[in-house]
């Protein structure tokens, strides 16, 4: 079943105006009014909550009303229609898309994904002992580099049942299980996404039901650090990072949003096959992440004393 | 007799609006106030789900769009503005840890001694 990842994920929320300042600083591009696109085409779509073509919200504080998940191809695509159909009403769009619930009434879809194929250089580094990734005369710093978001790498509920989250996604729609925090959730992939997560729960009392955050891969740990350096400088608010986490080893950056979810900048995330073994350890701080840095003010050492003023 | 400290004007804060005050050695607020009207709120700029999240998502926005509760951007949960009780999210029935302030001569004023440190803190 070869699902790849989220292609989009749409909210409903009090302040479009404050999301649209958000994002567009974030660096996806408004293609169409409320489309939030990354570089790829994944994205957030934006409604104000009122809107009636929304599927209803969930009775706790989050404002994703649907996860649209992308998948390679219609087989896939039927393959999952006549899964879910078993238990459950699926309904179909004239476009083809899937629309139902999961076994934790998330609203969810499913299409053939409309993300594009990126052709797009990674950061290159150069490292002593190694081929040089970039040759003479090519510099490293760009202050004034863009920092676009390349596509949505993963999405983090809060669930009140990880086991029976699990199992839907890996029983049902065929999501491997590629590392574990004890008691609180596991790090999934789908078969048609070799990313060491695209999909990760958190397990809580049922009153925090929704999304805790998501996330879009940038083009490499620089690229990210210039992105989140630009959001503090705009006055946004730093939740975590930046850091590199353990599981995955992605490079990380949260930044609270007013669609009241997390948004991460990642980067350099590892990649798993059939091989892997997933692992297991509780959920710690330690466990969490390699280290942790925090934004800083821009200041520099001179030579003579300071002159005092 | 304790010592006052004046936080910032009242006209500072827009009527309706929020405010984040009392900024630490980094810049970031350490506690945050409501205006309406010559009535202010103000809270140390914590949520309650976890010890050292800053609830804003932005510079001085603490509220939702109807400005009539206070917004925790991290994960969305919702806080009376009267008694900062949260009424829908992560930290449903706890409470935003309030500050007594009082206006005077146009100022916003707190006692010192309430107020956060104001150094980086160190953490465990």
């Amino acid at each position: 079943m070869q699902i790849i990842g989220p292609d989009e994920l749409v909210f409903g929320v009090d302040n479009v105006e404050a999301c649209r300042e958000f994002l567009l600083s974030f660096g996806l591009t408004e293609t169409e009014t409320g489309l939030f696109e990354a570089l790829d085409k994944t994205g957030l779509r934006i409604c104000a909550e009122d809107d009636p073509s929304l599927p209803a919200p969930l009775p706790t504080s989050t404002k994703l009303r649907q996860t649209v998940w992308g998948v390679a191809d219609q087989v896939t695509l039927d393959q999952i229609e006549a899964e879910l159909s078993k238990d459950r009403d699926v309904h179909k769009a004239e476009d083809g898309t899937l629309f139902c619930k999961d076994d934790l009434d998330f609203e969810i879809a499913f299409r053939v994904t409309r993300r594009i194929k990126l052709s797009l250089p990674a950061e290159m580094i150069n490292s002593p002992g190694a081929k040089p990734g970039r040759g003479p005369n090519e510099l490293g710093s760009n202050e004034d580099a863009e920092a676009k978001p390349r596509t949505l790498s993963h999405i983090v509920y809060f669930v009140p049942d990880m086991e029976k989250c699990s199992k839907f996604y890996t029983e049902r729609l065929g999501f491997v299980v590629t590392d574990k925090f004890t008691n609180t959730g596991p790090f999934l992939r789908p078969q048609g996404n070799d990313d060491h997560h695209v999909f990760f729960m958190i397990q809580t009392p049922p009153y925090m039901q929704g999304i805790e955050h998501l996330a879009f891969h940038m083009k490499g740990p620089t690229e990210l650090m210039l992105a989140g350096s630009r959001m503090v400088k705009k006055g946004f608010e730093s939740f975590w990072g930046p850091g590199r986490h353990k599981f995955g080893s992605n490079w990380f950056w949260y930044f609270s949003s007013p669609m009241g979810v997390n948004c991460e900048f990642d980067a350099d995330m590892d990649k798993h096959d059939g091989d892997w073994i997933n692992r297991e350890t509780e959920l710690s701080a330690e466990n969490s992440q390699m280290f942790l840095f925090e934004n800083v003010e821009k200041w520099a050492p001179g030579g003579p004393p300071q002159v005092k003023k | 007799m304790s010592v006052q400290q004046t936080l910032c004007r009242l006209d500072e804060i827009e009527d309706g609006g929020s405010k984040g005050l009392w900024p630490d050695m980094r810049g970031r607020a350490l506690v945050f106030a409501v205006r309406q009207g010559d009535r202010v709120r103000a809270f140390i700029n914590v949520c309650p789900h976890y010890g050292r999240t800053r609830l804003g998502w932005k510079k001085d926005e603490f509220l939702n769009a109807g400005g009539d509760k206070i917004i925790c951007s991290a994960h969305g949960a919702l806080f009376e503005v009267d008694d900062g009780k949260c009424t829908l999210g992560p930290c449903l029935g706890q409470s935003l840890e309030k500050l007594a302030t009082i206006v005077q001569g146009g100022n916003v004023v707190a006692n010192l001694a309430d107020l956060p440190d104001r150094r980086p803190e160190i953490r465990s």
